[in-house]
């Protein structure tokens, strides 16, 4: 049961992030920046409902985001240039595959289930690789077109900004309801004790079969989104590297969090974007914050605001 | 109710913060001078090769006099870490925000591409250097991109025509399995086949491989005169030293499809003497003004630059020359000045811009890197052993599947 | 295809799979032990690498200089990792220890581009083991037997070392259950150490004797990390014969798939491991108590 005075306090703080959203791209150093950092904070905050919420620790989400670029593009090239069934495709295609790559490891735990969800991704890699015919190969999926919707002209990177900015939105808000539910909470329980909960009588595969299908589900979208937004879909978005990036965007966020990855998203896209124009050895400055990052604040930038700040968001 | 505004506040600052730090990075500036800008790897695995673009750009700059148009030429320079997602998003920026009027070089093909179609898109011209694909002439060629430094068809095909005319007809190829790997391969075989040559076997490798020893084998097995390396960078290193490792060199050549003098100095002159491969450039040039830029350069860097510096330097001076012919800065004025284009300069002499397929071509070089003891002068690795008139390195016209189209 | 040329493929296999051997046995020995999923293993690795130069150019141009002491040097400094760094983290989760390695990776890689460049350095193999052998059915290069010989005596010590020593029996019982080595009074904390320090030492070892069949750059080691997991995870977290026998499989099956259809060798590791897993879930010789 949430109080009144309490939603009152998060309705409040929603909508200054929404405000301040709705002005980011004017603050960002380019806009097409702003909507790259909208599109990694909606993988991020997918991956946290697996990563954060149901504690399985995946590194084969490259593979959802993605399949659901691929899909998107390949929809616009090569079928039929319209952009809303083409992201229908992509987020129908990568839940398939987290269906399928969620079928077959949700049984394993830990480590293994780490390693068995890499595996699947790099077959996609491989195969995407390979397959030139369909995905260009390593010259990746070139010349995407971003088709207008009615008055909606997507060429322009503001327009394309909100049109992001309202997919992003929304699945923020899927997702809220989603951890409130008692679905999620059951999967919270899931993580602090697997066994508590299975005596109970819950069917554990079940409930992470489907937290995976979701968050397979959202990734497709953000990389749906990711190929409109570059205009192409590179290889790399299937690499092993792009699971790597976002399992740090989540966990320098804070992860259980929802809100957390979002920052994480946006914190480490804006250094790197930054740093990356005053000196080449914006690696090794990133590799010492991510450091600095477990040896000082474990819980991510949203434990910072939460401690220092005296907030609960 | 207090505590919110504070988030709310912080959120502000922190934001305001990178806005205000990004107005440092990108100062406004006004609408008129010519800005130049060089989107290149400075941080990812070719930048040992060309980091140093900015400063051939600066220097052609500075050479040109530094004034255009009653401006001062503005230039700018981002790294695109050898990612071609960055580089699309870099290549935004520069034209939408930092409104620059030509982007110059950008390293490996899939980011080329992906640039080539931003400026398309954003109707400002690019310059490919360091990509190769033959698609930025070929079926994704379009008005605004000029490819200058070369492409994978005159690497293999120059490369191809010399040494079966020089080297012997009987090859064995080893080919990196990918879009460029097979390319190059197709090319090889054209040109082999045009001199009546025989190919007595090919192997497709798939990319990273770290042992070639098995493909060696097989190679040494067939007995060619030539094998045919069509490989790059880790790929290129560990092929050659394991071909070494077997003693293959001592009865076969090798011919590699891509050279670099950093390449060299980094694995030393052991590993790739006495083999071929066609360049662009090298060094030792004596085009118009060469060695002159290579004196500066040395006294800058205190290396010789490579020929990706001088494509560079090349590509900025014939686009800023092509704006005073115009007399205009507006991309499609500057186009047409370019297109049938004839010059003479320090990396082409003659050099011509197509303008079937906007591919600067000029004819090419065959090198040969030297033996540790036939290097007299720290840098001088290669020695020109031929060329291969521009006609026969490049796609003729009508064979390169580009349709130019409009503005 | 000759038999000829399939024995050597098996040889090649070997080769493959004795790198990874070495780097798998510290990345499994320091997980065991730790709890620590070391991505800055690679790195180590690489490190190795370039110790192993700096010794040849700078210091003493000898190979067996270097041979020997870039991975006692690689050995010194992952101890002095490990006191400096990796002692801090064994009380966090692990994922926090995986970012921290991750992180770690980045700035040694960076830190190795800004010192050496990032076209890598030369190595050149050493005067004495230039030249190939003959092995009665074949030819084979005198380095590549040379570097299966060192890894099979270095596996085998690291078993002997592990299987009957005291301070081996320690540091399996400190594997499976580190509180109950400490209540009986013996300092864990040395031990850790040590076992740090053994197993980037293996990674270094790996680094010199790839080096002068390799190129040698600040990337050198990503390739390899990643197959490396792959291994341990066939062979079993934590598990020394796993390693061993995890690292020598991968390696002939990449060798094999080369053999058979280059195209899906790539992917032949992958799917190898999936089906593995999917059928025996703690691979080889995993423990429950790696379970979770």
């Amino acid at each position: 049961m949430i109080d009144s005075a309490m939603s009152k306090k998060k309705i409040i703080t929603l909508s200054s992030a929404v405000l301040l959203s709705l002005l980011f791209p004017y603050l960002t150093p380019y806009t097409a920046l702003a909507s790259e950092i909208l599109v990694f904070a909606l993988f991020a905050m997918s991956y946290d409902l697996v990563l954060g919420y149901a504690g399985m620790l995946s590194f084969g989400h490259a593979a959802f985001f993605g399949i659901g670029a691929y899909t998107t593009g390949i929809m616009l090239v090569r079928v039929y240039p319209s952009v809303m069934p083409a992201l229908l495709a992509g987020v129908i295609v990568s839940s398939l595959a987290a269906l399928f790559v969620g079928y077959l490891s949700i049984r394993r735990s830990g480590i293994y289930f780490t390693m068995v969800t890499l595996a699947f991704a790099q077959m996609f890699y491989f195969t995407a690789f390979k397959w030139t015919g369909l995905t260009g190969g390593d010259d990746g999926l070139q010349g995407v077109p971003r088709p207008s919707i009615g008055p909606l002209d997507l060429t322009s990177e503001i327009t394309l900004y909100y049109f992001i900015l309202f997919f992003v939105l929304l699945s923020i808000t899927i997702g809220l309801r989603v951890v409130n539910s008692p679905f999620g909470k059951t999967l919270q329980a899931l993580r602090e004790n697997k066994d508590r909960t299975m005596s109970i009588g819950y069917d554990v595969d079940k409930f992470r079969l489907i937290v995976f299908i979701i968050s397979g589900f959202f990734s497709g979208l953000a990389g749906g989104l990711y190929a409109l937004l570059l205009n192409f879909v590179p290889l790399s978005s299937l690499y092993w590297t792009t699971s790597g990036e976002v399992v740090v965007m989540t966990i320098v966020g804070g992860m259980g969090t929802l809100f957390g990855p979002v920052l994480g998203a946006l914190g480490i896209i804006l250094l790197r974007d930054i740093i990356s124009n005053f000196t080449e050895s914006w690696n090794f400055i990133m590799g010492l914050i991510f450091m600095g990052c477990v040896l000082g604040f474990r819980g991510g930038i949203m434990s910072i605001i939460r401690d220092k700040l005296k907030l609960n968001v | 109710m207090k505590k919110y505004n504070k988030i709310f506040g912080v959120l502000v600052v922190f934001l305001m913060v990178s806005g205000i730090s990004a107005l440092i990075v990108s100062p406004a500036v006004a609408a008129d001078p010519v800005k130049v800008a060089v989107l290149t790897d400075m941080s990812g695995p070719y930048a040992g090769i060309t980091a140093k673009n900015v400063d051939a750009a600066r220097m052609a700059i500075e050479d040109f006099g530094g004034k255009l148009l009653g401006q001062n030429i503005e230039f700018v320079y981002r790294d695109h870490q050898c990612k071609p997602d960055v580089a699309n998003q870099k290549a935004k920026e520069l034209y939408e925000k930092e409104k620059v009027d030509v982007i110059i070089d950008c390293p490996n093909s899939a980011a080329g591409l992906a640039v080539s179609n931003q400026a398309r898109i954003h109707k400002k011209l690019f310059f490919p250097i360091g990509s190769g694909t033959t698609r930025l002439n070929g079926s994704d060629c379009h008005r605004y991109t000029f490819h200058w430094g070369y492409n994978d068809y005159m690497l293999a095909t120059a490369a191809g025509l010399w040494a079966a005319d020089n080297l012997g007809k009987r090859w064995y190829t080893i080919t990196a399995d990918y879009a460029w790997g097979h390319s190059l391969l197709k090319n090889f075989k054209n040109a082999l086949k045009s001199r009546g040559g025989t190919l007595l076997g090919n192997d497709m490798v798939a990319l990273g491989t770290s042992d070639f020893s098995p493909y060696i084998l097989k190679a040494m097995n067939a007995n060619p005169d030539v094998l045919v390396l069509l490989n790059a960078g880790k790929d290129g290193v560990n092929s050659t030293k394991q071909a070494n490792e077997f003693g293959l060199k001592k009865k076969v050549k090798i011919i590699h499809a891509l050279f670099f003098i950093e390449g060299i100095k980094a694995v030393g002159p052991d590993v790739f003497a006495d083999d071929y491969g066609a360049a662009p450039w090298y060094w030792k040039s004596q085009n118009p003004g060469a060695q002159k830029f290579v004196a500066q350069w040395q006294k800058k860097f205190n290396k010789p630059p490579n020929w990706m510096n001088a494509a560079t330097y090349s590509a900025v001076t014939q686009y800023l020359e092509a704006v005073k012919r115009a007399g205009i800065k507006d991309a499609k004025p500057v186009i047409e000045k370019l297109e049938g284009h004839t010059f003479r300069d320090i990396f082409a002499n003659p050099g011509y811009i197509r303008p079937d397929n906007h591919m600067k071509v000029a004819d090419a070089n065959i090198i040969r890197a030297k033996r540790k003891e036939e290097i007299k002068e720290p840098w001088d690795f290669f020695e020109f052993v031929g060329s291969v008139s521009a006609k026969d390195a490049y796609e003729p016209v009508g064979k390169t599947g580009c349709n130019m189209g409009g503005f | 295809m000759s038999a000829q040329f399939i024995g050597m493929q098996l040889f090649n296999g070997l080769i493959l799979g004795s790198v990874y051997v070495l780097l798998s046995l510290g990345l499994s020995i320091i997980f065991g032990m730790l709890g620590i999923i070391n991505f800055a293993h690679g790195a180590f690795y690489m490190l190795g690498a370039y110790a192993a130069y700096t010794i040849t150019s700078y210091i003493f141009p000898n190979f067996w200089i270097a041979f020997i002491f870039g991975p006692i040097f690689m050995g010194a400094f992952g101890a002095a990792c490990e006191v400096f760094f990796f002692r801090r983290l064994y009380k966090l989760p692990p994922l926090y220890v995986m970012l921290f390695t991750f992180g770690l990776m980045m700035a040694f890689q960076d830190i190795i581009r800004m010192i050496f460049g990032s076209m890598g350095v030369p190595f050149n193999t050493p005067e004495s083991l230039m030249g190939a052998v003959n092995l009665g059915f074949m030819y084979y290069p005198k380095y590549r037997l040379f570097l299966i010989i060192v890894t099979a005596l270095c596996s085998l010590g690291v078993w002997l070392f592990l299987s009957k020593t005291r301070l081996g029996a320690l540091i399996r019982a400190g594997t499976d259950n580190s509180q109950m080595v400490d209540a009986l009074g013996i300092n864990i904390s040395r031990i850790t150490t040590l076992v740090f320090g053994l197993g980037i030492g293996l990674a270094g070892l790996a680094g010199v004797l790839v080096a002068p069949i390799q190129n040698v750059t600040h990337l050198m080691g990503m390739d390899f990390l990643i197959d490396c997991f792959v291994v341990v995870v066939i062979g079993g977290m934590g598990s020394i014969a796993g390693s061993i026998i995890g690292g020598l499989i991968v390696g002939e099956i990449i060798a094999m798939g080369i053999m058979v259809w280059p195209p899906i060798a790539n992917t032949l590791i992958y799917l190898f491991m999936a089906a593995f897993l999917l059928v025996r879930p703690r691979g080889l010789f995993g423990r429950e108590a790696f379970h979770d």
